[in-house]
């Protein structure tokens, strides 16, 4: 216990009430120990509830606002969901305890209980800098050469740092350094490799003189260190560590790293010649490129291409902000030859050193930067035999490079490219991925169809459902429909269907989650249970009929749709029963025209309508028939998704996103209607797009087996064979972050 | 609307939630990286002119990360430092007076501040020591530490209806939900692929809060069914820094990102991101909405200004 614990009375010698400056003997103390009684009557003023307005404010105009705020959000136990007050699952606990112990009167009482307090406050006292001010030169050459630091994460391109005067910065400091702007760069860098990430750090450290190899924050555990690997492993990165001593190999790595993955030529490619003019623009090409290419590596095209996006991509971003940065600033200095990378340093241009291939080769480029433009104007043809001019020119040094090159094996591209090239000097024509794909796709579907036929209309339930023995699961259920929280109100539906299995509104609404949420198997099992629980329901019928439609069964369909006909009180009296048993479409398109004579003015039998010429696939009719119904229902989303289907499905896929987007309008969380905008996307060829759709859709609702069908096609179509994998795996976090929307 | 130049590089930013035209800036030397840090508390001009005032400032010897103001005195601030102390100030009393307290317990830097709005009487810290503590100002030490996740917290913030629970962000890809009365966490929501700057609670419906990410994300979450995300909201072109949910509507969220702007966003909205703001010239890190004026919006980042504006108008203007 420290003097001032004795004399002033800790714990032991507390007056209940009342604080221990009180204490007589507390000022003798302070006086002999050094004063800490200002800060103990400041304690004394820290109110535990809002001030009366006797206290003294800056503003007291501003006192009417306390009332205001009296209560700044509501009440702690009488309003808030169930769920987080029922959080706390054991008993009231030692720590329940303590934590209410802290509120009310209590609170104040305790500081005298405590006799460390006074420590506490001798240090606040004292807590004034610490350490010197940094100011002067010093501090603005550190201030400024920090900032080009964190400018260069800007670009996400390597920070060269410039050589520093000595800052005698302390130990402390550099610790500072070294820890911060580890963790900090993870956050700049974010789409960087750890590699590039301690390159930047340590380029930065290294200039400051501080050993990048003391114990520093470490990179994240767990998850994002097995991304890492992962991601190591899958980009080929074999060089851990700081930058290699061999300047180019690192630079282009981590010029690489700019683009974040290794097909971002191909996709430059395909956003100027379109995804398919890839293909044919490649076969044109193949026969004059093939002679020349045999000598080089193939690798040595993508790297190339790879530095010319660099500046391509920088000189693209028009952002003024990002014109005006420092980093930006530093590459065009480059680009017109006013510096140059030289065994990893920045240097004022001048003559390469013969031999040096990275000078040569980055002088060249910089000397011609016409070159890349040259490219696109010329088309591929010109740009072949320029690189062979210079393939020639460099000669040996340049295959040495290339040997280095390939170590890194990086990129899928050079790969996909080597592996046509190797078809097309084979005179083969290239089997392109996308027939493949086709043809893998039809056998999945076949598969799909075999398997779904077997188990057709048998419910297959979540296995884990938290809404199991919740009170009121339908109404839950009807609630999360509502705001559109599909694949939630399914399982607190499905809760309510094991508890009420002859829950007819149960099922049906579980039927209608399950076809909104692009789920047609689940959808039609969920109905036929509804339409056993109760057979004559109409809604349950028409969408066992849409259902059966949207898979192409043309006898179910018509079997529900005659029987919506037949058990509907006004045209109840239009279907004999007898015709039941042998359902012919013209029979039942007819009987509903009679209905739609009969009241003009009844959406459903539009509706109905409509999907019929679905099934006898008259678009143009359906189409009508559905836009009739709209004009009577125009807030019925389900319908203008089914107007759009139809109108994709009559190749009139523009007008069908403008339904879908009608339908998403009235209700966002529509998984089907997200689908679908994806294959109206597909069907116009742009597959990039519909990849995000259907990723959106996924991402709401992994169920849905046919869309992630139709994400592989679109895949295969947009050349994106690198996020097969993720596909396949159904692996959406990753497809969400390579397809935002 | 009004600037306000500071000397270092803005941290953070927060609305008093006593006076309409009062906030607090939390600021740092050299991006945070090394050096001082100084708060500052700006008083709004009544009329409008591009003109703050500075009511106070206090000097530190680290930088200041973030900031929070009592919710039970109008005079007090919780500040978080990069040495990793947590300071309190009070406006009442003369610069040299304050600190009032300093807690030193985070071995590393303190990043974030959060008073309790429901019990009012104790505030949380978050560090990159990776724990949260929780605190109250009479006590010398924290009540608690909540030492859980594997990499620095970042955040953790009150829920704004239940007096116990709160929620943490972590750069371990986590979210945690806590409940003050139990020993560990409650749930642990893996809500990114990658770090976790921030996270938020929804003000109106206390089972949604917001995350924001390194990977250029935001995502809203129900903690009753975490296993989706409500929304992703895609926009920002880097890592989005902070995210805080309007006091006045219940889909309105705010965020600002290394990508140097600052967001609006609706995610009950198809067209979630209904504002964007592109006056930070560098990274934009701090941002608020204030309680008592529907709104209006303040934001603070590396260029060193402080911008305080109402939503729809140019943060620049004045």
């Amino acid at each position: 216990m420290a003097m001032r614990d004795l004399v002033t009375g800790g714990a032991a010698c507390a007056v209940p009430g009342s604080s221990s400056s009180s204490n007589p003997l507390g000022a003798l103390a302070n006086a002999l120990v050094g004063s800490s009684s200002k800060i103990e009557e400041k304690i004394k003023e820290i109110p535990t509830s809002i001030p009366s307005s006797s206290e003294r404010h800056f503003y007291p105009e501003a006192n009417d606002h306390l009332g205001a705020l009296d209560q700044p959000f509501v009440d702690p136990n009488s309003q808030g969901s169930e769920f987080l007050r029922g959080f706390r699952s054991a008993a009231q606990g030692e720590l329940a305890a303590a934590w209410d112990e802290i509120q009310g009167p209590l609170g104040r009482e305790s500081q005298s209980h405590i006799p460390q307090l006074d420590h506490v406050y001798d240090r606040a006292a004292i807590t004034q800098p610490q350490q010197p001010i940094l100011d002067g030169p010093p501090q603005r050459v550190l201030s400024s050469f920090l900032h080009s630091f964190v400018d260069s994460s800007r670009g996400g391109v390597p920070f060269r740092p410039t050589p520093l005067p000595i800052l005698g910065l302390s130990e402390g400091d550099k610790q500072c350094i070294r820890d911060r702007s580890s963790i900090m760069a993870r956050h700049f860098f974010a789409d960087k490799s750890e590699d590039f990430i301690n390159a930047q750090v340590n380029a930065l450290l290294c200039s400051l003189d501080i050993d990048g190899n003391a114990q520093a924050k470490g990179p994240l555990p767990g998850r994002y260190r097995e991304l890492e690997d992962y991601w190591n492993e899958s980009q080929g990165i074999l060089k851990p560590g700081p930058p290699a001593a061999d300047g180019w190999v690192a630079e282009f790595n981590q010029q690489r790293m700019e683009h974040g993955d290794g097909d971002a030529w191909a996709h430059s490619y395909e956003q100027q010649h379109g995804a398919n003019g890839w293909a044919s623009e490649f076969e044109k090409s193949q026969l004059t490129m093939v002679d020349q290419m045999r000598g080089a590596n193939i690798s040595n095209l993508a790297a190339m291409e790879q530095t010319r996006m660099l500046a391509n991509t920088l000189a693209q971003n028009d952002d003024p902000k990002f014109q005006n940065s420092k980093f930006l600033q530093f590459v065009s200095k480059m680009s017109r030859g006013e510096l140059i990378i030289d065994d990893n340093q920045v240097k004022e241009s001048a003559s390469p050193a013969t031999g040096d291939w990275a000078a040569e080769y980055q002088q060249q480029y910089n000397r011609s930067p016409a070159w890349a433009d040259q490219f696109l104007s010329h088309g591929p043809d010109q740009w072949v035999n320029e690189f062979a001019m210079q393939a020639e020119r460099h000669g040996p040094v340049d295959n040495q490079w290339v040997n280095e090159f390939s170590k890194l094996h990086v990129d899928d591209w050079a790969e996909e490219f080597e592996h046509q090239v190797g078809e097309g000097v084979l005179g083969e024509n290239s089997a392109d991925n996308w027939a493949n794909a086709y043809d893998e796709y039809l056998n999945e579907q076949v598969a799909a169809k075999q398997r779904s036929d077997t188990s057709r209309g048998l419910y297959v339930f979540s296995d884990m459902n938290p809404y199991v023995g919740h009170p009121n699961p339908l109404k839950e259920g009807q609630e999360l429909f509502r705001k559109g929280l599909l694949s939630e109100a399914v399982l607190a539906l499905e809760a309510e269907v094991l508890k009420n299995p002859d829950n007819a509104e149960g099922w049906r609404l579980l039927g209608i989650a399950h076809a909104e949420n692009d789920d047609d198997q689940q959808a039609i099992a969920a109905m036929m249970r509804a339409q056993e629980a109760d057979p004559t329901n109409l809604e349950v019928l028409l969408s066992l009929g849409v259902s059966h439609t949207n898979e192409l069964e043309q006898a179910a369909a018509l079997k529900y749709l005659y029987g919506w006909l037949r058990h509907h009180q006004k045209y109840g009296t239009l279907a004999p029963p007898e015709l039941s048993d042998s359902l012919y479409y013209a029979d039942v398109a007819r009987l509903f025209n009679e209905a739609a004579q009969m009241s003009p003015d009844d959406a459903d039998v539009h509706i109905v309508l409509g999907v019929l010429y679905n099934l006898s696939r008259e678009y143009d009719k359906a189409i009508e028939s559905f836009q009739t119904a709209l004009k009577l229902k125009p807030h019925d989303y389900s319908l203008w998704n089914k107007l759009g289907a139809t109108q994709a499905n009559s190749v009139q896929s523009g007008d069908a996103i403008l339904a879908y987007q009608k339908a998403l309008d009235l209700k966002p969380n529509y998984v089907r209607a997200w689908a679908n905008m994806g294959i109206s996307y597909a069907n116009q060829g742009m597959y990039e797009e519909s990849v995000r759709y259907y990723v959106r859709a996924l991402a709401m609702n992994p169920k849905a087996d046919n869309a992630w069908q139709y994400l592989r096609i679109s895949l295969s179509c947009a050349s994106r064979n690198d996020m097969l994998e993720a596909c396949d795996s159904r692996n959406l976090d990753v497809l969400q972050k390579e397809f935002p929307l | 609307m009004p600037v306000f130049k500071t000397p270092f590089n803005g941290y953070s930013v927060k609305f008093s939630p006593f006076y309409e035209s009062r906030l607090a800036v939390a600021t740092a030397q050299n991006f945070g990286i090394l050096g001082n840090g100084r708060i500052h508390v700006l008083d709004l001009p009544s009329s409008p002119s591009p003109q703050i005032s500075e009511l106070a400032s206090y000097d530190t010897a680290d930088g200041v990360y973030d900031l929070a103001w009592s919710e039970s005195h109008e005079s007090l601030l919780v500040a978080a430092i990069a040495d990793g102390s947590i300071k309190i100030y009070d406006l009442s009393l003369p610069p040299t007076s304050n600190p009032i307290r300093s807690f030193l317990e985070h071995s590393r830097e303190a990043h974030s501040a959060d008073y309790n709005p429901v019990r009012r009487d104790s505030f949380l810290s978050a560090s990159w020591d990776d724990s949260v503590k929780l605190w109250t100002l009479d006590r010398p030490t924290s009540v608690r530490t909540f030492k859980e996740h594997a990499y620095c917290v970042y955040s953790a913030v009150w829920n704004p209806r239940h007096a116990d629970v709160f929620a943490s962000a972590s750069g371990d890809c986590t979210l945690r939900v806590w409940d003050v009365r139990e020993p560990g966490s409650t749930m642990i929501i893996p809500a990114h692929d990658f770090e976790i700057l921030s996270c938020d609670w929804n003000k109106y419906d206390d089972c949604c809060i917001a995350t924001a990410s390194v990977d250029k994300t935001i995502k809203v979450w129900d903690v009753r069914s975490y296993r989706v995300p409500i929304s992703v909201l895609s926009g920002h072109g880097y890592a989005v820094r902070k995210v805080r949910f309007s006091p006045h509507r219940q889909g309105l969220m705010v965020s600002c990102s290394y990508d140097m702007t600052v967001c609006l966003w609706d995610y009950m909205l198809e067209d979630a991101l209904v504002g964007r703001y592109d006056h930070h010239t560098e990274f934009a890190v701090g941002v608020d909405m204030s309680v008592l004026v529907e709104g209006l919006l303040a934001s603070t980042g590396w260029d060193e200004l402080v911008y305080v504006w109402q939503n729809g108008t140019d943060p620049r203007a004045f």
